[in-house]
C-alpha cells in the first residue's frame, strides 16, 4: 500500500538574507581588531606575563592595537604609580566614552592594563619590556642576533627574497588542481590548509578550495597570512610547541630588518624547529635547511604593519588596482599574467583566450554551477568581482551590470530550487471517509508534506511512517472485527 | 589613512638651553631633553610601521633637517640584538647630526634661533610629502583638487622668546598650514610664554603647553602632542583656556595692544553706502596714528565699523574685537 519515494519540493528563495548578511560581514571586517589579538585574550595570564618579557613582542602587539588604546598605553607607559579610572576618563570626549570603554575592556583582556581598586596601571611586565623597546638596552636579545656579514656567501638581496617569498606563498595558498605549473606545496602546507578548512579533500587525492577557502580570497594578502598563522598556532598547541615561544619567535621575525641575516644559535628548540614550517610558508629564506642563518622575508617584517606584505614589484600593483572588466554580456577581461589571479577566475569563469597580460572568458550558467558545486556562493562571487573589479569599472554604478549580478543570483536559486525529502506515499484508500480520517490524524501529528483529495493520496514523511502504519493497521484490524 | 606624519622643529639655541639647565628648581638641561624627546619620537614610530617623521633643528641664525623617514641615509649604524633598528637608526642620527652641527657651526651663539626658517623648511617638507602622495593617486591625472595628507602635524618645541621680527613670516606660516591641513602644536620649555605659537596653535586647532613641570616633560610629550588628530576626538589633548592674541605692528615690529588698520578714506558721497573706506591687512601701532587722523571724517560720522584693532588679515581672525573711533 506504501511505497518509498524520493520527495522533492520547491524550497522557498529564503537564500537572499543570508547574501545580504554576507555582505555585511565584509563591509565591518575592516573595522574589528586584529585576528590574532582574540586568539591571546584565550591565553592564560601566565603565558600572556611570559610573553610580555620580550620587548619585541611587546613592541608587536603595542603595534596591532587600535589607535585609542595605543594612546592610553602610552599615557600609562612613563608612570611609575597606579592612576585612578576618574583621572583617566576625565580627558575623554563625553560622546566617545563607548570607545574608551571598549579599549579599556581590550586591554585588560589582554592582560596588558590592570584595572585594580578604581586604579589604571600596566602589567609590570609589560611596562618593562615596552619601555626597554622604546629606550633600547636591556639584554633580552629579542630583535633576534644579526650575523656577521660573510663575504663569501653574501646574503639574499632583497629582490631575491621578495621573489621566493612570492613563490612559496602562492605554492602555499593556491595549491589548485589548475596550478599544477607551479612548485607542489609541501605535505605540512597542504596540511595546514586542509586543518582550516580552506581546501577539502573528498574529490579524490587532489585538493579542492571550498567556499570559506574563497572567502579566504576575498581578504587582504596581509590578513590571509595570518589567518594561516592562526591556524598554525592552534596546531602548535596540538603539537604540544610552547605557544609563547611560537609567538615570541613570531613578533621577532616581525622586527628583524629586510635583507639581513640572523644566526639561529639563540633560538629555542621550538624555534629552531619553526624554521621548517616558516621556511615553507616563505617568511623566512635560508641556503640550506642545516644552514646557521636566515633572513627573514618581507612577508615576515611586514607582520605587523597594515602594509601590503605581498612585494609590489610582482604583480601586486595589479591586485591592488583591480584588474577585472566585466561587460554586460557577461564577458570577463582580466589583465593580469598572475598564474594565480587566472586559477581563481577559472573557478566561476569559462576562460576564452589567454594573452601574455590578458585573460578573456566568460560567466556562464556552467561555469557558476560548477563553482556553486565546489560550495563557493554567488554573494562571494559577486564580492571577488567588486573586490578586484578594474579602476575602469569604478565609474559605473553599480559597479557590476545589474544583469549579471541578478543572473548569478538566479543561477544559485535555481540550484537551490530542489529540496529533497525521503518519506512515504499514502496512495489507494478503499474510500473517501479512510481516507480522510488517515490525513486527519497525519495532520495532527504534523508529518503531512503533500495531499491530493481527488487522487486520495498524501505524502508523509519518514519520522512519521511508523504511527501512520499501526494507525492503518489498527483500523483496518478494527474494521475487519 | 592609517599613517601619520609628524614634523618636530626642535629650538636647538645653545644660550638658552644654558640658562635652562641653571633654573631651579626642576633643571632640563639639553642632554636629558634629548633623550626625552627620542623616546617620543620612537613612541611615534612604533606606533604604527608607516608612520614618518622629520626633525628640524633650529640652530642660532639657521635651520638644519637633522632626520627624515623619506630619506633613509646611506650608512645604517649596526643593528644589535637588543634594539629594533629603525629606533637605534634614528636616535643614532638625530645625534650625529646635532653634535656635528654644533661643533662645525659658525654662526653667532647669540643670535637668534631660526626657529620661523626651521617652521617654514617643515611645511615645505610636508607639502612635498602631499605631491608626492598625490602622484601615487589617480587624482592628479583626473585634475581633481589634490587629496592633503592623513593627519600631517607639525609640534614646535621652543626654548627662545617671541622674535617680533619674524610675526609676519609665523602668521604666512600658518596660514599656509591651514591651507594644507596641517596641524601645529607648540610647547614652550623655558622662558616666558610666546604669543606666536599660542597663535599658531589655536588656529590650526593644536595644542600649545607651557612646559610647568619641567622633570614631566616626556608626559607631556606623550599626553599632548603623541595622540593624532583622529585619536583626539576621543581622548582629548590638553588646549589653552586663554590665548594672547596679540599682532605686532608693521612699523616697529612690536607686539601691540592697541593698533590701526591704514585706512583711505575715498569719497564723501559714497560714505553713504559704506563703501567709502578700504582697509588693508597692513597694522600700525599707535605711533603713526597722526597720519591717519589728518583725514577728515564726514559730517555724519563713520558709517563703517571704523577702525579695526587687529592683526594681519583681520577679517578671517573672528576673534579680534573691533574699535570705534569717535
Amino acid at each position: 500500500m506504501t511505497e518509498r519515494i524520493v520527495w522533492k519540493s520547491i524550497a522557498s528563495a529564503s537564500k537572499n538574507r543570508s547574501d545580504n548578511a554576507d555582505d555585511k560581514s565584509l563591509i565591518t571586517e575592516l573595522n574589528e581588531p586584529h585576528a590574532l589579538l582574540p586568539f591571546l585574550q584565550l591565553q592564560p595570564a601566565t603565558s600572556l606575563t611570559r610573553l610580555y618579557q620580550s620587548p619585541s613582542s611587546c613592541l608587536s602587539i603595542f603595534r596591532l592595537l587600535d589607535a585609542v588604546e595605543r594612546q592610553l598605553t602610552m599615557n600609562l607607559l612613563w608612570l611609575d604609580s597606579a592612576i585612578s579610572l576618574s583621572t583617566m576618563g576625565a580627558w575623554v570626549v563625553q560622546d566617545k566614552k563607548k570607545v574608551y570603554d571598549d579599549a579599556l575592556d581590550m586591554l585588560s583582556r589582554l592582560h596588558i592594563l590592570n584595572i585594580h581598586a578604581g586604579k589604571l596601571s600596566l602589567n609590570t611586565s609589560f611596562k618593562t619590556s615596552l619601555r626597554h623597546a622604546i629606550t633600547g638596552g636591556g639584554t633580552t636579545g629579542s630583535f633576534g642576533v644579526p650575523a656577521e656579514r660573510d663575504e663569501k656567501r653574501p646574503p639574499m638581496g632583497i629582490e631575491g627574497l621578495d621573489g621566493y617569498a612570492l613563490e612559496r606563498l602562492f605554492s602555499t595558498l593556491w595549491c589548485h588542481r589548475e596550478l599544477a605549473n607551479i612548485r607542489k606545496p609541501s605535505q605540512g602546507v597542504l596540511y595546514l590548509l586542509q586543518r582550516s578548512g580552506l581546501m577539502s579533500n573528498h574529490h579524490g587525492s587532489l585538493p579542492q578550495i571550498t567556499s570559506s577557502g574563497f572567502q579566504f580570497l576575498l581578504h587582504p594578502p596581509h590578513a590571509q597570512l595570518w589567518d594561516l598563522l592562526l591556524q598554525y598556532l592552534h596546531m602548535a598547541e596540538e603539537r604540544q610547541m610552547d605557544l609563547v615561544e611560537v609567538l615570541t619567535f613570531f613578533f621577532m621575525l616581525s622586527t628583524m630588518e629586510l635583507g639581513k641575516e640572523y644566526l639561529t644559535e639563540n633560538l629555542s628548540q621550538t624555534q629552531k624547529a619553526m624554521l621548517d614550517d616558516l621556511r615553507d610558508y616563505g617568511l623566512i629564506w635560508q641556503r640550506r635547511a642545516s644552514s646557521r642563518r636566515f633572513s627573514p622575508t618581507r612577508l615576515a617584517t611586514t607582520l605587523t604593519s597594515s602594509s601590503p606584505s605581498l612585494p609590489t614589484a610582482v604583480g601586486a600593483a595589479s591586485s591592488q588596482q583591480g584588474f577585472i572588466v566585466l561587460e554586460t554580456n557577461y564577458r570577463v577581461y582580466a589583465y593580469t599574467d598572475n598564474p594565480l589571479q587566472t586559477a581563481v577566475l577559472n573557478l566561476f569563469v569559462s576562460l576564452k583566450y589567454r594573452f601574455p597580460n590578458l585573460v578573456v572568458g566568460s560567466v556562464t550558467r556552467d561555469s557558476v554551477r560548477r563553482a556553486l558545486n565546489n560550495g563557493i556562493s554567488a554573494a562571494q562571487i559577486i564580492s571577488y568581482l567588486v573586490t578586484h573589479a578594474h579602476p575602469q569599472m569604478r565609474k559605473f554604478n553599480p559597479l557590476i551590470p545589474v544583469t549579471v549580478q541578478d543572473q548569478i543570483r538566479l543561477w544559485e536559486l535555481e540550484k537551490d530550487r530542489l529540496k529533497s525529502q525521503e518519506g512515504y506515499l499514502y496512495t489507494a484508500f478503499a474510500s473517501q471517509a479512510d481516507y480522510e480520517y488517515v490525513l486527519e490524524y497525519a495532520k495532527q501529528l504534523d508529518i503531512v508534506l503533500w495531499e491530493n483529495n481527488t487522487k486520495r493520496c498524501f505524502f508523509g514523511s519518514l519520522d512519521g511512517h511508523s504511527n501512520i502504519r499501526t494507525f492503518i493497521e489498527r483500523r483496518t484490524s478494527g474494521a475487519a472485527d | 589613512m592609517n599613517s601619520s606624519h609628524l614634523s618636530v622643529v626642535v629650538d636647538l639655541a645653545p644660550a638658552h638651553w644654558h640658562r635652562s639647565s641653571l633654573h631651579t628648581p626642576s633643571i632640563l638641561d639639553l642632554p636629558s631633553f634629548i633623550s626625552q624627546l627620542l623616546a617620543f619620537l620612537n613612541a611615534h614610530i612604533a606606533a604604527r610601521h608607516e608612520n614618518t617623521l622629520a626633525v628640524f633643528g633650529a640652530f642660532p641664525g639657521e635651520s638644519v633637517l637633522l632626520y627624515s623617514s623619506s630619506d633613509p641615509p646611506a650608512d645604517y649604524p649596526p643593528s644589535d640584538a637588543n634594539s629594533f633598528p629603525p629606533f637605534k637608526m634614528v636616535n643614532s642620527i638625530i645625534i650625529r647630526n646635532i653634535l656635528s652641527h654644533l661643533e662645525s657651526s659658525t654662526a653667532d651663539e647669540q643670535a637668534p634661533s631660526a626657529l620661523v626658517s626651521a617652521l617654514i623648511k617643515a611645511l615645505c617638507y610636508i607639502n612635498r610629502l602631499t605631491i608626492e602622495f598625490n602622484a601615487s593617486t589617480s587624482n592628479a591625472a583626473e585634475g581633481l583638487e589634490p587629496l592633503a595628507l592623513p593627519d600631517p602635524r607639525i609640534l614646535i618645541l621652543s626654548v627662545s622668546p617671541d622674535q617680533t621680527a619674524s610675526y609676519i613670516p609665523v602668521m604666512n606660516s600658518i596660514f599656509s598650514a591651514q591651507k594644507l591641513k596641517v596641524t601645529i602644536d607648540a610647547c614652550q620649555l623655558f622662558g616666558p610664554e610666546t604669543v606666536f605659537l599660542q597663535q599658531a596653535a589655536h588656529l590650526t586647532g593644536g595644542s600649545y603647553i607651557y612646559l610647568e613641570r619641567r622633570d614631566a616633560l616626556l608626559q607631556y610629550l606623550t599626553m599632548a602632542f603623541l595622540p593624532s588628530p583622529a585619536v583626539r576626538e576621543t581622548i582629548s589633548v590638553p588646549t589653552q583656556d586663554k590665548i594672547d592674541f596679540r599682532a605686532a605692528c608693521f612699523c616697529h615690529k612690536n607686539i601691540v595692544d592697541v593698533g590701526f588698520n591704514q585706512v583711505s578714506y575715498q569719497d564723501p558721497a559714497a560714505s553713504q553706502s559704506g563703501q567709502a573706506f578700504t582697509a588693508t591687512d597692513r597694522l600700525f601701532c599707535v605711533e603713526v596714528t597722526p597720519l591717519i587722523s589728518s583725514v577728515n571724517p564726514p559730517k555724519n560720522g563713520w558709517r563703517s565699523s571704523g577702525y579695526t584693532i587687529a592683526g594681519l588679515g583681520s577679517r578671517r581672525l573672528a576673534a579680534f574685537r573691533s574699535y570705534r573711533i569717535h
